[in-house]
């Protein structure tokens, strides 16, 4: 009696990895009998032709790859230029009173110097507040619009001003969700940088770094321990989102259902290839993700070691 | 070694130092006392540079540092700045902190920074937690880590902001010895705090500071037992207490 409660204890573990796993192959089957239960799946036609589909995904991993590189450069890029300080010109106007109030009472300096050094903080002030309005516009338009949009928007760029590019459907379709992510990375990284805590920068200032060093040394390596699960997300998003190459004429999985008999004949079979497909990359990818953060993970950065859930408590009535 | 004059700041519409002149010897072991939102971190920060002073020239060993043609990171290479909240890279252990502005900032090989940093370590008695993440460590351990840290840098002087004020009652001992050696080994320092019993033995001098200027300077005795100004007395009082 004792006996099976024991082995019940010591592997609990494994029954509740059963049970999930059973209630989603559950779930699944159930979803599969809904849809074709009364057909059946022609799986004859599946094995004759996974080969077509597996071979349009690569298309879709590298398109998507170099796509999120690029991205990576571009939202770091205006991710930190969004964190610059902006002055309001509210502000600036004030502080520009000051100074001059200053120049009038003490007559210290040469005119000439005090106008130059007003035409270049000017200058410098005005600089960064066009930058930093020009990034914030390039991820609202990102953002707020729709990347299909978006994808043919850069076609028809192409066949306007650069016709001779205009039947390179994947080149056009990387450099779009290029674009696309980098908007989406630019908030990640900023997000990332912002959250890095305001004395290590000052910490590092103080015994020495430069700008750019204390960015490389130490600001960056924390930010980007921080942003691996959005940026993670941001992948996975943007490989989805890759299928709508086939717009360009790249092929890709859709262009195949479109193209083979489509929605008249083996529609499900059609589906279920891509279906398992995609999720056995993106499932895979997160795996990956998640180990890696668990073995790079450093003590009170970023995510904490994984918590195992709190014990049902049972409220004992009566002692 | 450190002389600072007429040093004024503006925040906004915040005047924060009202012309503040003093001087350091070297080896001195200089206490700032004052009410919050005196001016004591803003004036440590000025000396580093961390804030730019308005008006006003500091000079670091016979240098003028706050002007044209004097790189800020230089300066700061010049005097070690120890922080109210440690502030050590979360990312790296105690020994990579020790090591990282030796190696990226001043150039030295590897092995010469970690053999360096083991010595400072050992010196703030923390050898055996070499490999510990800031997280790992203790309040006073943090702040020890972050003294060696600054000194791996072989600064001509020693800025403490508050260095104990976030730490738990029983951390503030190792801490405050640590810095007592370090004074008693001849280094020049500036601290900000409200340990009087560290301002008491160690301070050569101690200014009182209130609303961004220095209302008065003696040593511990003179300002603890018989403050001339009133609002040292008052200040004084309630701390002692």
């Amino acid at each position: 009696m004792a006996d099976w409660r024991k082995f019940l204890r010591d592997r609990w573990r494994y029954v509740d990895a059963a049970l999930a796993l059973a209630v989603i192959v559950g779930s699944i089957v159930y979803i599969y009998d809904l849809l074709v239960g009364s057909r059946g799946l022609d799986v004859a036609y599946i094995t004759r032709n996974y080969t077509l589909y597996l071979h349009a995904v690569f298309t879709n991993v590298y398109a998507t790859t170099i796509a999120f590189v690029v991205g990576m450069g571009i939202g770091f890029s205006v991710g930190w230029l969004r964190t610059a300080r902006a002055v309001s010109l509210a502000k600036f106007a004030a502080s520009m009173r000051v100074e001059k109030r200053e120049r009038q009472e003490n007559l210290s300096g040469s005119e000439g110097a005090r106008r130059l050094l007003v035409v270049l903080s000017l200058l410098w002030y005005g600089a960064k507040y066009l930058v930093r309005r020009v990034g914030d516009g390039f991820v609202e338009i990102i953002r707020g619009t729709p990347l299909y949009v978006q994808i043919l928007f850069a076609s028809s760029f192409f066949i306007v001003f650069l016709p001779q590019y205009a039947s390179e459907g994947i080149l056009i379709g990387i450099i779009a969700l290029a674009i696309n992510t980098g908007g989406y990375q630019a908030e990640i990284f900023r997000a990332g940088l912002q959250t890095v805590h305001s004395g290590q920068i000052e910490a590092a200032r103080a015994i020495g770094f430069s700008r750019l060093k204390a960015m490389r040394y130490v600001i960056l390596p924390q930010a980007l321990r921080l942003i691996i699960p959005p940026l993670t997300n941001e992948y996975i998003g943007l490989f989805k989102a890759s299928t709508f190459l086939f717009v360009l004429g790249v092929q890709t999985e859709i262009s195949y259902i479109a193209q083979h008999q489509g929605f008249a004949g083996d529609v499900f079979e059609i589906f279920a290839i891509v279906t398992a497909i995609f999720l056995a990359i993106t499932v895979t990818l997160s795996f990956i993700v998640q180990a890696l953060e668990r073995r790079f993970r450093i003590p009170g950065l970023g995510i904490e070691r994984v918590k195992l859930a709190r014990g049902v408590r049972i409220a004992r009535v009566g002692g | 070694m450190i002389r600072v004059e007429d040093i004024q700041k503006h925040f906004g519409a915040l005047h924060v130092l009202r012309g503040i002149t003093f001087d350091v010897k070297k080896g001195e072991a200089i206490v700032i006392i004052g009410p919050s939102g005196s001016g004591k971190s803003t004036l440590l920060r000025c000396i580093n540079l961390l804030v730019e002073p308005d008006s006003g020239k500091v000079f670091i060993d016979g240098v003028h540092v706050n002007r044209h043609g004097i790189r800020h990171e230089w300066v700061r290479q010049q005097v070690g700045m120890v922080f109210q909240s440690f502030n050590l890279f979360t990312h790296l252990t105690a020994i990579e902190n020790v090591t990282l502005g030796l190696t990226r900032v001043k150039g030295m090989p590897h092995d010469e920074a970690v053999e360096k940093a083991r010595k400072l370590l050992a010196r703030v008695g923390l050898a055996a937690k070499e490999n510990a993440y800031p997280a790992e460590l203790s309040g006073g351990q943090q702040q020890r880590v972050a003294i060696a840290r600054a000194l791996a840098m072989d600064p001509k002087a020693m800025l403490f902001d508050e260095p104990t004020s976030a730490l738990d009652p029983e951390y503030i001992r190792e801490v405050l010895d640590v810095m007592t050696a370090l004074a008693r080994e001849g280094m020049t320092m500036i601290v900000v705090t409200h340990e009087m019993g560290f301002a008491s033995s160690v301070a050569s001098r101690i200014l009182f500071m209130d609303a961004g200027m220095i209302i008065e300077e003696g040593t511990a005795e003179d300002i603890f037992q018989n403050p001339k100004e009133e609002r040292t007395r008052s200040f004084v009082g309630k701390i002692l207490r």
